[in-house]
Order: structure tokens, then sequence, then C-alpha cells
């Protein structure tokens, strides 16, 4: 019984903590005459499907793909520079690599809205600028590199030294042995590293605003900043704009949920 | 030479290349800014010199720019209330709920994960919803408040100097709550449960062995908890872009809303390094303390 109760309790605090989500989504669904009634009402009387106008009038399409295309070049680096790094951080326990992980934390921490600064002024100075999505790739890989060694770092721990070793003993030579051995074995760790930083840098928004200025560049990020300006009333439109830009991401992460869960706990207490 | 070579390829200096990529990588990007950082506020830098290499030494001036700027303290002022109060409430609601998701009923870790959807969506979204919710004229907020009798007229959230920080608050507490919990709840879970079990036979009761037992024993993740903590709240930026923009007249502006305004709206980026530099090195000191406090106990 007393499990029952607990579980009552359990979901009344979800709702509660996860009300704002679904405020969004109502709203995105209500007509604007119900939308601006007081007192507000919990349920849409008469719904609205306003996705497909609000995604062709404030031309999402633009937007979330550069917000792709900036994300998934940031885990495609990320994982080209941290795979590898991961795996020696993992395998090779000395001075040295406690130094390189050290350097590696430290850099984690910086914020990006105060890096935002010297890396404008640097890329502008080396014409970096003119291809500004490509900055903002480089800017956030730097951001989020860390995040992904430390993550990947501790699924390369788990894989027993001595599988390598027979690798080399039947005469794979290093490189191959980490292709053919190494990670494979540790793949379901790095996809899940990879879906975590996707994540992120679809959604990431300093560098993005601070270093693209063409409209048709901007990420979906920015968008919703445009479209909220300084005095919006069309919550409607906003609200229909983060439910589609926003779905995606609560899909994938409901999907991994579990696998997120313990590989961020991981990385972050060890 | 071909030594080198051949332990690159198939040796100890393989490791060593991988190392040495991401690092090389970090330094390009993330610690040579760093530096040009450091060096660009002592510099004057404004629209005309910005291509340049070579910009005017001018010693502190930038620094002493900064502290007579009348904005400057209560700035500071307001970074300290709001990191104090995001992580004191993120930490102690974060606590609670570890606490109540370490009991043992059905779905336990299940609904614990779900509260990560409101982490995992960007936070310029997150602060969409809240500008949205804090609304003055037809806001839920208000509507909830009022109905439930708490006040009496409504309350503009976002435009009232001595409330917007406030507000900007609450929605970051409302963004930090589940990566408190779910850390927390992974240092519960470590804590042995027989030891729980003979104090309760020893006469203890839940009050005492939560004070003498579960925060004694929570004493390391709490520490990395609230390092993270001060590290992450000082990363928000997004919250005070979408819900305040700082104002109104800087009323909710933080350091590091503040450095960016500064850099790119006002195009004093000289001034804008400083305070960068100012707050990358608190936040530095806070990252070796707390990457040093997690060394020390893996080795023991």
């Amino acid at each position: 019984m007393k499990r029952y109760v607990l579980l009552a309790i359990a979901l009344c605090f979800l709702a509660i903590y996860l009300f704002p989500l679904y405020w969004m989504y109502l709203t995105a669904f209500k007509p604007s005459s119900e939308t601006f009634t007081y007192p507000p009402k919990f349920w849409p009387d008469d719904p609205q499907f306003n996705f497909a106008k609000v995604f062709v009038e404030k031309k999402m399409d633009t937007y979330l793909w550069n917000s792709l295309l900036i994300a998934t070049g940031t885990t495609a680096l990320a994982a080209f520079f941290g795979t590898g790094c991961a795996y020696a951080l993992a395998r090779v326990r000395n001075v040295w690599m406690d130094i390189v992980l050290f350097l590696i934390l430290m850099m984690q921490v910086l914020p990006p809205s105060l890096m935002a600064t010297p890396i404008f002024v640097l890329f502008n100075q080396i014409g970096l600028i003119t291809t500004p999505r490509f900055a903002v790739v480089l800017a956030q890989t730097a951001k989020v590199l860390p995040l992904y060694i430390v993550l990947c770092r501790t699924s390369f721990m788990q894989i027993p030294k001595e599988l390598e070793e027979a690798a080399r003993v039947d005469g794979a030579s290093r490189i191959a042995a980490f292709f053919r051995i190494i990670v494979p074995l540790a793949r379901n760790g790095i996809l899940v590293t990879s879906v975590l930083i996707f994540l992120q840098s679809f959604g990431e928004y300093v560098y993005s605003r601070t270093m693209i200025s063409q409209e048709e560049l901007q990420t979906a990020t920015v968008g919703l900043m445009n479209f909220m300006g300084p005095n919006t009333t069309d919550w409607n439109g906003i609200m229909t704009y983060a439910v589609i830009y926003v779905t995606p991401i609560v899909l994938v992460f409901m999907l991994l949920q579990r696998k997120i869960v313990s590989g961020l706990t991981a990385g972050a207490l060890k | 030479m071909s030594a080198l070579l051949r332990s690159v390829r198939d040796g100890r200096g393989f490791d060593g290349v991988l190392a040495l990529l991401a690092l090389a990588y970090l330094f390009v990007f993330s610690a040579f800014p760093l530096i040009y950082n450091i060096a660009m506020s002592f510099q004057e830098v404004d629209m005309f010199s910005l291509a340049s290499l070579i910009r005017p030494f001018v010693g502190l001036a930038n620094y002493q720019t900064l502290f007579s700027n009348p904005d400057f303290w209560p700035i500071m002022w307001n970074t300290t209330v709001f990191v104090a109060l995001c992580i004191t409430f993120q930490l102690a609601i974060g606590f609670g709920l570890a606490l109540f998701f370490q009991q043992d009923f059905v779905g336990a870790s299940y609904l614990r994960g779900l509260f990560l959807a409101a982490w995992i969506i960007p936070a310029l979204v997150a602060g969409a919803i809240w500008k949205w919710i804090f609304a003055g004229d037809f806001g839920v907020l208000n509507y909830l408040l009022i109905s439930s009798g708490l006040i009496n007229e409504k309350i503009f959230w976002l435009s009232t100097p001595a409330l917007s920080l406030y507000s900007v608050v609450l929605a970051n507490i409302w963004l930090g709550i589940p990566f408190n919990m779910i850390l927390l709840s992974v240092g519960l879970a470590g804590i042995p449960k027989d030891m729980y079990e003979a104090a309760a036979l020893d006469g203890a009761g839940a009050w005492k062995r939560f004070f003498y037992m579960t925060l004694p024993m929570m004493r390391s993740t709490i520490g990395a908890v609230l390092s993270l903590g001060i590290i992450f709240t000082l990363q928000q930026f997004d919250l005070f872009a979408s819900l305040t923009q700082g104002g109104p007249a800087n009323s909710s502006n933080v350091a590091q809303y503040w450095s960016w305004q500064l850099s790119f709206q006002n195009y004093d980026i000289a001034t804008g390094s400083a305070v960068s530099v100012l707050m990358l090195g608190f936040v530095i000191v806070v990252a070796f303390l707390y990457v040093r406090s997690t060394r020390q106990e893996h080795q023991a």
C-alpha cells in the first residue's frame, strides 16, 4: 500500500515539475482567443494545428537546417578529436596523463558567454567569421570536447585490457586493435555521449548569436529569439515554434533516457 | 626519427599522439583565446583596431574604467545573489527529491529520469516558456498565485526592477534541479544499506540517521555538486537573454551577461574582456578546487 502512495506522490512531483512543458504544449494548441482569457484555460476547447503555418512563416526549415548542420559538425569534430584521447586517458595511468586529464577538466568550465569576446576577435582576425557556421562549430567543439572525453573515458575504462593484448599477440597493430577491437566494444558509450553532445549543440545560442550575422545562416535558437522580440504578444506562435523545435529533442531523450542518465552520472563524479 | 615514428604507429607513442591531438585542439580554441583575452584587457580595443594585431597598450586603464563604472558593483552583487540563491535552492530541492526517489516503489528510477527532460531542452526555449508563464496580464503564474490567495494583484515579474533578478533565479532553479537530483542520487546509492539497518536497530530515528549518517557520507558528493553548481550557474546566459536581457536598468544583469553586452552591444570590447578576465579567473579557481578534490578521492 505504502508503495502506491509513494508512486502517487512521485507522479504529483513530476506533474508539478513538468508543468511548464505542459503549458508550452497547451499554448501551442490553443487558439489565440483562448490564450488571452482570464482566468486561463487548462485544456484547449478548440485545439488548433498551426504547426505548418508557423513552420513556413518563420522559415523554420532554414533555422533548423542550420542548427542541424552545427550540431552535426560539432559532434563529428568532437568524436574525431575526443575518442582517441578518451581511450588514451583510460588506458595509460601516469603523471603525464594525469596532467592532460587535469587540463581537460579545467577547459570544461569556461563559460561560453565569457569566451565569446576573445574568440570573436580572434576569428575576426584570421577571417573565420566569413564562414560563420564553421566558426560556431569550431568554438562549440572546444566547449563540448572536454565533456565528450570525460564521458567516453568511463566507457573505455570498462573494457578489459586483456582483449587488446590478445589482439596484439595475434599480430594486430595498435591502430588496428584500436579500430577493430576497442572502438566497437565501446560503441554504446560513444553513441550515447555523441547523442548528448548533439542535443546540447542543437540548442546552442551564445556563439551563433555572436558570430553569425546573416539571417539565412542563423540557428533555431536565434530564430526563436528574433520571434520573441521586445514587445511580443504572439505567444501561440512562439509556443508552436518551441514545440516544433523541442519535441524531437524530448523524443530522443525519452528513448535513450536510461543510458543518458547513467552515462552522465558516471562521468560527472569520477 | 624512425624509432619515434614506429613508437607512434605501434607503441607507447600512439597513446601520446591521441591525447595530444585533443589537447592541441583545446589549446588552440580554448587556452589560447583565454590568454589572448588577458592581453586584450590591457589594450585599447575598438572597432578600428579590432582587425589589427598590434593595439595600443593601456595598462590597467580598462580595469579602472570598469571599477569606476557605477553599474559594476551592483552587477557583481547581482551575480553573487544569483549564484547563491540558485545553488541553495537547487541543492535543497534536488536533495529532497533524491531522498524521496531513493525509496523503493514501482518506477522510481524511471520517473526520476524524466525530470531530466527539462534539463535537455535548450535553455533558450525554457526561457521562452518561463517568459510566457511570468507574463503580467495573462501569465499563468499570476493566476495561480491570485486564485490561491497568495497575492492580491497581478505582479509584473520581469519588468519590476525589484523582482526581475528573482524571476530569472526561479527559472534557473527549475532548470538546475534535475541535474542536482541525479548526481545526489548517485551519492545516496553509494551508501551501504546495512549501515542504516544497524543504526535503526540501535534506535536512531530518521532525523538522526539523516544528520549523523547521510550528510557526513554525502560530504564529497555535495562538495562536487556545489562546485559544479557554481560553474554551471556562471555559465547561464540563455535565460538572461530570453527573459530580461539584464533589464530593466541592469536590475537583473549578471557578470557573464554584462560582459557579452559590453562587447557585442556597446562594442566596448576592451571592457567586456576585462569583465571576462575577472570572471574566468574566478571560475578557474573554483574548477581547480573541484578537480583537485575529486582527484584526491580517486586515489584514496
